[in-house]
């Protein structure tokens, strides 16, 4: 890639957040391009000409980050409820701290998610890249605050801060598991999109079907879903590389999420900002459960 | 009163009325109210426990009004994360038939439940223990739900044929609709109320969790 493509990407990039605009029509628009992509829309094959998804890169991220707001509030609900509204503080903070997080662990990914789409051969660009991991953010944040009444719930009637740890967990790994399914889908997509059409010769599916009335473009069933896998699959070593990277980023998020603490705020302890360094996510995870029923 | 007789034969004969096109808002009031009005028969017949005279008549309405709020409010829960993953999954189209599927399930629930009720009044008038009661109810409840899931499989077959993906939806709403309702029913407790406790709407400072409370009875149980 060049350097002038790679500049022409940063500026394209610089004029995409110069024109956040906060009109309220302007957030209608964002919120239907982020239910674009969850229904599939945004990322069909016929969509992604140019190995682009075409989705607007501020407008998701403010609508991610409104949506991590919104499930941050949800988050830090519990710790306000049961102290009886003394620790508004830990709501406050939460509702700060989750969309920190889900940006905070795409900066840390993305480096290695462009250099290993770079070593696989997809020709796709930093801006690319960066569309396609907000897209499947705002997946993933779309899923946890459809949860969020769930976890208010939860909240508002359990004082048992080991379950609302594990719930949370459990909430976290489902947005998770399915923001990176999308996000292994699109790329399969995306390299499916850019392999030469060797597939679509006229005078090949004639002679296997005659009778079959339809045009050229005589491919398998487009899939039409955000998550539906195609027909067609990537090489192995593809797959391999891309089952590697989203390990990395549920490793990295985990991990995030610790070094954020408090998310969920223990109901017994004071109010901090942060909390001292100490320990890791997965042994908290561990401890909680064995916590759950004492 | 009729009608609503009516409608609830076409529902537990899992006629196409309960889930076909149409006005979706009359449709969603109309199994609504077969909800509430057998909900409410059972949720009565549930709260006569301890007697209806006097003080005890209270439970009854505490409890009749709590059976269709807990349907209702863990299916108004369980919707959001319904709605996204149906999405992802390319499934919105079959949605609205989806909810009123889900919704003539519920109603078809509260009909067997209510159905059920004689067994209730029977039970209450053969024995006096509290223990057994909620023992008793809970065998109601559960063998209502799991007639309703063959009413729910039959509501859902058309879908289904379509997509494939369909029965894994379902199979999600189920247990997120299990889990979410376990908790609401703990929290909406007492649904028979102890007939040495004065009735109440909730219990004071008795919340906390279903799961973590099941396990430690069910702990204690075992341990002796």
């Amino acid at each position: 890639m060049s350097a002038a493509a790679f500049l022409k990407d940063c500026e394209s990039l610089c004029v995409d957040v110069h024109n956040l605009r906060f009109r309220r029509s302007e957030m209608l628009k964002w919120f239907k391009q982020l239910d674009k992509i969850l229904r599939g829309d945004a990322t069909r094959l016929s969509s992604l000409t140019d190995a682009e998804i075409k989705v607007p890169l501020g407008g998701i991220s403010l609508v991610v980050l409104l949506l991590g707001v919104i499930y941050g509030f949800c988050v830090g609900s519990f710790a306000m409820i049961q102290s009886a509204g003394r620790a508004y503080q830990q709501f406050i903070a939460s509702a700060i701290k989750l969309p920190m997080l889900f940006f905070l662990t795409l900066a840390v990914t993305f480096p290695s998610l462009y250099v290993f789409n770079a070593l696989i051969g997809t020709r796709l660009s930093v801006v690319s890249a960066l569309r396609l991991l907000i897209a499947a953010l705002g997946v993933m944040l779309a899923v946890l605050a459809s949860l969020g009444p769930i976890v208010v719930f939860f909240g508002l009637s359990t004082e048992n801060y080991p379950f609302m740890i594990l719930l949370n967990v459990a909430t976290s790994t489902v947005a998770g598991v399915l923001g990176l399914k999308f996000l292994l889908q699109t790329l399969d997509r995306l390299v499916i999109v850019q392999q030469p059409k060797s597939s679509d010769d006229p005078d090949n599916n004639a002679n296997d079907n005659p009778d079959n009335s339809q045009t050229s473009d005589d491919k398998p069933a487009e899939p039409t879903a955000a998550i539906e896998p195609t027909g067609e699959s990537t090489t192995v070593k593809a797959k391999s590389v891309f089952a590697v990277w989203t390990t990395v980023f549920a490793l990295v998020g985990a991990q995030m999420s610790w070094v954020l603490r408090p998310l969920i705020g223990c109901p017994t302890l004071p109010f901090e900002w942060f909390r001292a360094r100490e320990s890791n996510f997965f042994i908290a995870v561990a401890r909680a459960l064995g916590n759950l029923f004492s | 009163m009729k009608i609503i007789l009516l409608q609830a034969d076409s529902v537990l004969r899992a006629k196409s009325w309960a889930v076909q096109e149409g006005n979706f808002i009359r449709r969603l009031t109309q199994l609504g109210l077969l909800v509430f009005v057998f909900g409410i028969t059972y949720g009565a017949v549930m709260g006569s426990f301890g007697g209806i005279l006097g003080e005890r008549f209270w439970q009854v309405i505490y409890s009749a009004v709590k059976v269709p709020l807990l349907l209702t409010a863990t299916f108004a829960l369980s919707l959001p994360s319904f709605f996204v993953v149906n999405t992802l999954f390319g499934l919105r189209s079959d949605f609205l038939y989806s909810i009123r599927a889900l919704l003539a399930t519920q109603a078809g629930l509260t009909i067997v439940l209510a159905s059920f009720a004689p067994f209730t009044i029977l039970w209450y008038a053969s024995s006096a223990n509290y223990r057994g009661a909620i023992v008793f109810n809970t065998l109601m409840f559960g063998s209502a739900s799991f007639t309703a899931q063959w009413l729910l499989r039959r509501f859902y077959e058309p879908l289904v044929r379509r997509d494939g993906r369909h029965r894994t939806l379902l199979r999600a709403w189920l247990a997120i609709y299990a889990f979410v309702g376990i908790q609401m029913g703990w929290v909406l407790r007492p649904f028979i109320g102890s007939p040495d406790l004065t009735p109440q709407f909730f219990r004071q400072g008795a919340w906390g969790n279903a799961y973590v409370n099941l396990a430690k009875i069910i702990w204690s149980f075992i341990s002796g």
